[in-house]
């Protein structure tokens, strides 16, 4: 069963369009990671979504945990906006118990301990808002988030200004609820997390849907077009080398993209002339590399493959 | 329903949890009754010290009566009543007579001038020599006062009594009358201010009981002034609220848990109980105030329950348009400029309350009563004024201002929903009517 379903829905905002003729389908129990550069339609998506915004009228729908009906879904919908959310002058403890009550939720008591203890917040319980750090508000924002016990979390950006530890907490959280049956929406701009965490990817830009699926999906529709080397040696220049059409130097590494007719052998033969190559594969690109051959395309690319 | 209550109470224990809620709830009463009370207590911080008033008295009648009721009135009137230790609580006047030099008055008017700039005298007093009988030298009559403290008026003040009685006494035995018959004949009579004669449930002639112009005007005033005062109270909280939860970006989630019109709904229940709280706070200070001046017959019970009503309607009207406007800006600045025609409406009744009171049966106070921004206010003086009014005027009046609540709701929902998720700059005024038309 999918729990939102989207179907050729647009969004605009006076002449311009934030989501043009979007479809998109997640399937219960996954986590499905929205990525996209700034301004592309990620927040206008997970609001409608959320129904914070009505799409455009028109043929499409949205229909979230099987409801057609605007606010049936809410109380199974938990939702962290992109940044704060929280009232200043609230104790922690109070606007916890706030949001579960606005959710339905009856037995927050036990919930609001144990989600605090979790997240290493016990002693934050009865403080103000304004007296935490920001990633200390953050995690509290998440509880508040998921204190009812969605079904349906959205996140927008849950781990931006979260140090590792945090990170870590957090990550961990959002993997146990999906292991408890919730589904897990959430954007990101780091494209790491997003291909470690995610089921499956979704990348907007412009307002249109330019990937949808699998990683492995997704890396399969670009091919092995990628090349990871190491040379040891000066005077190395990749970009002479015939067939290679743009290098990433990551310093220690350097990683080739191809044209599909060239053949490694001979990249390979011309990087030996160059050096001794300690470290020679054949890979496909990274998310990383998609997002920005994608979202910065160079005139030699065609945009998203698509 | 649920969602809206669970609203309402924050927004209730948020605003009345706050200092400043309850420093203003203090403050309040204490703003306007207090000058009040410091004058009372500041009354007595006057400055005790003698002040010596030298008379020239050309008449030659007078300064022995002045002399007489001044030494009465420092061995009597400066002390503090009812105190043990007669606390002294006002200078002593000292009157000193001064001859005039017959051949050049100004000459003493001078050298009494210098002793008050040296300090030596505090004033002093010219007497014309004919001001007993004026008719024959109307320039010879006049009494001066001459001082160095124009404000100081004290003085002049307490000689016009002595002054007064003994220069009619001496005309009075010039006209060889009796200073006790004139008094009689004289004598003014008051006019006593009665309701209207009643039958009581025995059957009999109830006597009219004696109205209070001071009660009967000031309680109404004070209905008015305590609503126009809650609503300001409320206002500010609540464009404040709506102010952080679009800053703080709290509309999203909570839009992500309520429609947006319950939870505006929300927001103004619970300005609503807030309201009614300082309102039971207010009125039952007044009347433990009332009762314990013994004027606990003022306290306008009849209209308690209507002044709750029309309380709540207000605070639902007006709070309406305060949450509208917090949605539609962006910082406090610019909400100040959109809350001015807000507030006008609230001020309105100010400008017409006296002639509702004066005559609260008149077509026009029926009329501008039923204007429904002015209303609640208008309506409540209209039935605190005795008789007060038939039923259906406050009947007719609260279904108009309910219409207009719902509609002032309604509209308010609509800027509420775009504009409490609007960022960067604020609304105009024609993109909020916009919304209001299109939804």
């Amino acid at each position: 069963m999918n729990v939102v379903e989207i179907e050729n829905v647009s969004k605009t905002f006076g002449q311009f369009t934030a989501v043009n003729a979007l479809s998109l389908v997640v399937p219960r129990g996954s986590i499905y990671g929205f990525i996209g550069p700034n301004g592309s339609g990620k927040t206008t998506t997970l609001r409608m979504i959320m129904r914070i915004y009505h799409p455009d009228p028109g043929p499409g729908w949205i229909r979230v945990l099987g409801e057609d009906n605007q606010t049936a879904a809410d109380d199974r919908v938990g939702y962290l906006p992109e940044e704060r959310g929280l009232y200043k002058k609230m104790k922690v403890r109070d606007i916890l118990r706030f949001y579960a009550e606005l959710k339905g939720c009856r037995e927050f008591k036990v919930r609001v301990s144990t989600w605090l203890e979790r997240m290493g917040l016990s002693e934050w319980a009865d403080k103000k808002v304004e007296a935490l750090s920001k990633g200390m508000a953050q995690k509290v924002q998440f509880i508040s988030a998921v204190i009812a016990g969605p079904e349906l979390v959205i996140l927008d950006e849950p781990f931006t200004g979260l140090d590792p530890v945090n990170a870590d907490v957090l990550r961990d959280a959002v993997l146990d609820l999906r292991k408890n049956g919730s589904t897990v929406i959430f954007s990101t701009h780091d494209m790491s997390v997003a291909e470690r965490m995610c089921d499956r990817i979704f990348m907007i830009y412009k307002g249109n849907k330019v990937l949808d699926g699998t990683l492995e999906s997704i890396q399969a529709r670009y091919g092995k077009d990628t090349l990871r080397v190491k040379v040891e040696g000066n005077g190395f220049d990749p970009r002479a080398i015939a067939g290679v059409e743009k290098v990433t130097d990551f310093g220690k590494l350097q990683e080739l993209r191809i044209s599909p007719e060239t053949d490694t052998q001979d990249v390979l033969a011309e990087l030996m002339r160059c050096g001794r190559v300690t470290h020679f594969e054949l890979t496909t690109p990274s998310l990383h590399d998609i997002f920005v051959r994608i979202a910065r395309p160079e005139p030699r690319d065609v945009v998203g493959h698509t | 329903m649920r969602k809206m209550i669970v609203v309402a109470v924050r927004e209730y224990q948020a605003a009345v949890r706050t200092k400043a809620f309850i420093v203003s709830l203090v403050l309040m009463p204490v703003m306007m009754g207090g000058s009040v009370l410091v004058q009372d207590l500041m009354r007595d911080k006057v400055d005790t010290k003698d002040k010596r008033v030298a008379v020239v008295d050309q008449s030659g009648k007078l300064f022995d009566a002045i002399a007489e009721a001044a030494k009465a009135r420092n061995e009597t009137t400066i002390f503090a009543e009812s105190d043990e230790a007669q606390k002294q609580i006002q200078p002593r006047y000292l009157f000193e007579k001064v001859e005039s030099s017959t051949d050049d008055p100004s000459q003493t008017t001078l050298e009494l001038s210098d002793r008050v700039r040296a300090l030596d005298l505090f004033a002093f007093v010219t007497i014309g020599p004919d001001v007993v009988d004026p008719a024959a030298e109307p320039a010879h009559a006049a009494v001066q006062y001459f001082s160095n403290s124009p404000t100081y008026d004290d003085i002049e003040e307490w000689l016009r009594g002595p002054l007064n009685g003994h220069i009619q006494k001496l005309r009075l035995k010039a006209a060889k009358l009796d200073p006790r018959v004139v008094e009689e004949a004289t004598r003014q009579v008051s006019i006593a201010n009665l309701g209207l004669v009643t039958v009581d449930a025995a059957g009999k002639i109830a006597s009219a009981e004696a109205t209070n112009k001071v009660a009967n005007f000031f309680v109404p005033m004070g209905l008015m002034m305590l609503m126009f005062m809650i609503i300001m109270i409320g206002a500010s909280p609540l464009i404040q609220s709506v102010l952080e939860e679009k800053m703080q970006r709290i509309a999203e989630v909570l839009l992500g848990s309520i429609p947006p019109f319950q939870l505006m709904m929300g927001k103004l229940m619970g300005m609503v109980g807030v309201s009614l709280t300082i309102a039971t706070v207010y009125m039952v200070g007044a009347y433990l105030a009332l009762r314990q001046a013994d004027y606990g017959r003022f306290f306008p019970a009849h209209v308690v329950w209507w002044f709750a009503v029309f309380l709540a309607l207000a605070v639902l009207m007006y709070g309406a348009l305060f949450i509208a406007v917090g949605a539609a800006v962006s910082d406090l600045k610019e909400a100040q400029s959109l809350t001015t025609p807000v507030m006008l409406l609230v001020v309105a009744p100010m400008f017409v309350w006296m002639n509702v009171v004066r005559e609260p049966t008149s077509n026009f106070s029926l009329i501008v009563s039923l204007f429904p921004p002015a209303t609640p206010m208008l309506m409540l003086i209209r039935q605190a004024v005795p008789p007060g009014i038939p039923t259906w005027q406050p009947a007719l009046g609260i279904l108009l201002v309910l219409l207009t609540t719902i509609a002032c709701v309604f509209a308010a929902g609509r800027i509420f929903r775009v504009g409490i998720l609007m960022q960067g700059k604020g609304a105009k005024v024609g993109e909020m009517m916009r919304w209001v038309f299109r939804g």
